[in-house]
């Protein structure tokens, strides 16, 4: 099997013929590759260089991201807060970091609603870069696009598949989660529920419409959606129910109707909301898990359902030895991978300063265990 | 006093999240001349409640967050008026901070909102904070818990660090350090060399209700 087939058995959850390896790849391509972080997040060339050279000689991976989240441009997009950038705000070779602030305010829900979710996103850049309002802003996305697809093709011809086409950073509870600071949104929970609601819709329609032309547009069949704020950890299930899980089963059929796998980009903890998530497609979606989920109970309640792909911690990557790692990924491979549809995927990113060593084990523990016949 | 699962009218309303019942109910007995300490006093239970529900897994970090606004919010009206006023020297104090290098502030907030509404007093030095500054919040307040915030593994030396400076300024045995956030575990801890590692923000009040029994 080549990469590309492996990982549509893995999601149809057929058995493939050994566990595939797809570390969620940002920052670490430029420790990597030797590159500062500013350089890698700043300009296209280098961070797919740095892109295809981790995923490489570290693997060869069967699938890797294009270090979607250490892209200044797409990060500015998705993330409605300001940034602290690595070569401007912060040491080159530091990690970005988001200020969280309550910068989207009340009124932005009904802005959405009167401008349609295009419209806004623009609106929102244009207050956080003014030089990208307007125009100039949609000059930015457009290069970006064109960009993406280009790059595309360079990890396709080495025989890898691209991840993601594109990220959907979440349903608008978590959009606005970012946007408005987290105990901003802990009171509109309560006090804004009904706009919440009717904005939510136009959000995601939009999102959902956007989704699909780029996922076409750069030539991967899959798309992350960013799940963070709104599980269990965040807000009660019936919360989660009348805020996001209708709003996200939209978004999931558009995408699985239009023949693209969603990749539920899970962080936190979302094990009491697994069993939601049977009401999905089946043999449809990507699970995707930071480490903090019960990734052993998502295999129980949704293994038969969903492709889990996770998720070996960022802290056993960076201060673990080899040896731990490779047992991690074996217990991993030989009780989430068993009998298919399992992605072995570091938790989250890979950090920083992981150890080289350790980011090779996830290739090697698949080689030395993963292999299904 | 209007009971109610043990609470006041305004205490009930605290609980269960009422903003404008609060408002109202506080305005009303301030009306009436009750001493604003017996009015912080029925806010008290109530946050309390609130605590206790977010323990029993009824309540989740949204209405924790919340509550503690409205309790911040309606305090900043009473404290004022208020003729003895709460010291923070008085009380269990805890010094919390996100390291040096690391400017998240989310799990560290939520870590504050729930020690206070558990009843401790919190000194937040912020993010992005130097080893210095833990130690002089400690000198400052007479902590006797620090919690330590992270989400970077890059951190780790930094946090490292702020334990040294906190040995070397002769004050490892007054007071007991806790670490938390999304890349820590008892691993981690080791390595630091903190006392606690807190695997989510309400392990943080456990850790300081045995610090401060």
């Amino acid at each position: 099997m080549n990469a590309k087939q492996r990982i549509a058995a893995v999601v149809a959850l057929q058995k493939p013929d050994r566990v595939p390896v797809a570390p969620l790849l940002d920052h670490y391509a430029a420790t990597y590759s030797g590159y500062t972080n500013a350089e890698i997040m700043m300009e296209g060339d280098k961070r797919i260089d740095a892109v295809i050279k981790t995923a490489t000689e570290l693997g060869p991976w069967d699938m890797t991201f294009l270090a979607d989240t250490a892209n200044a441009v797409l990060l500015q997009m998705g993330v409605p807060m300001p940034i602290k950038l690595p070569g401007r705000d912060l040491p080159v070779n530091v990690t970005h970091q988001f200020h969280e602030t309550e910068f989207l305010t009340p009124d932005d829900y009904s802005l959405l609603e009167r401008k349609g979710m295009l419209r806004f996103m623009m609106d929102v850049m244009g207050r956080l870069k003014p030089e990208w309002k307007g125009l100039p802003g949609f000059i930015h996305l457009t290069k970006t696009f064109w960009e993406y697809r280009r790059h595309v093709k360079m990890v396709n011809s080495r025989g890898m598949e691209v991840a993601v086409g594109f990220v959907i950073p979440g349903v608008l509870y978590e959009y606005f989660s970012f946007g408005r600071g987290i105990t901003a949104m802990s009171a509109d929970t309560f006090k804004r529920k009904d706009v919440i609601i009717s904005a939510g819709k136009v959000w995601a329609k939009g999102m959902a419409n956007l989704a699909i032309f780029a996922s076409r547009f750069c030539g991967v069949p899959r798309v992350f959606i960013g799940m963070a704020r709104s599980s269990a950890d965040f807000i009660s299930r019936r919360n989660f129910e009348t805020l996001c899980l209708p709003d996200l089963e939209y978004i999931i059929n558009r995408l699985v109707e239009a023949g693209i796998t969603p990749i539920l980009h899970c962080d936190t903890n979302w094990t009491k909301f697994f069993d939601l998530f049977l009401r999905f497609p089946a043999h449809k979606c990507i699970l995707e898990l930071d480490g903090r989920s019960d990734i052993f109970k998502a295999k129980e309640i949704l293994g038969e359902h969903m492709c889990i792909m996770g998720d070996v911690p960022a802290t056993l990557l960076a201060m673990g030895t080899r040896d731990e790692v490779l047992a991690y990924c074996r217990r991993l491979i030989e009780t989430v991978g068993k009998g298919g549809g399992f992605i072995l995927s570091s938790g989250c990113s890979l950090p920083n300063n992981a150890k080289v060593e350790n980011v090779r084990a996830l290739y090697e523990a698949v080689q030395e265990w993963g292999w299904y016949s | 006093m209007d009971q109610n699962n043990g609470l006041s009218e305004l205490g009930m309303a605290m609980a269960v999240l009422d903003e404008a019942g609060v408002e109202t109910l506080v305005q009303k007995k301030l009306d009436k001349k009750i001493p604003p300490e017996q009015i912080v006093s029925e806010l008290s239970a109530g946050i309390t409640e609130v605590g206790e529900r977010f323990r029993r897994e009824e309540y989740f970090l949204s209405e924790l967050i919340y509550s503690g606004e409205i309790f911040k919010n309606t305090m900043a009206k009473l404290q004022p008026l208020c003729k003895v006023s709460v010291d923070a020297k008085d009380k269990a104090v805890v010094v919390m901070g996100t390291v040096q290098g690391d400017i998240h502030d989310l799990g560290k907030n939520i870590v504050i909102t729930l020690l206070e509404c558990a009843g401790f007093s919190v000194v937040d030095i912020g993010v992005d904070a130097p080893a210095q500054r833990f130690v002089e919040a400690v000198v400052d307040s007479k902590a006797s818990l620090v919690g330590m915030s992270m989400l970077l593994t890059t951190v780790f030396d930094a946090a490292r660090d702020t334990v040294a400076a906190i040995t070397q300024a002769n004050l490892r045995d007054k007071v007991k350090i806790m670490i938390g956030g999304s890349v820590t575990n008892e691993d981690v801890r080791r390595d630091i060399g903190a006392d606690y590692w807190g695997r989510d923000a309400a392990a943080a009040v456990d850790i300081a209700r045995e610090v401060y029994p």
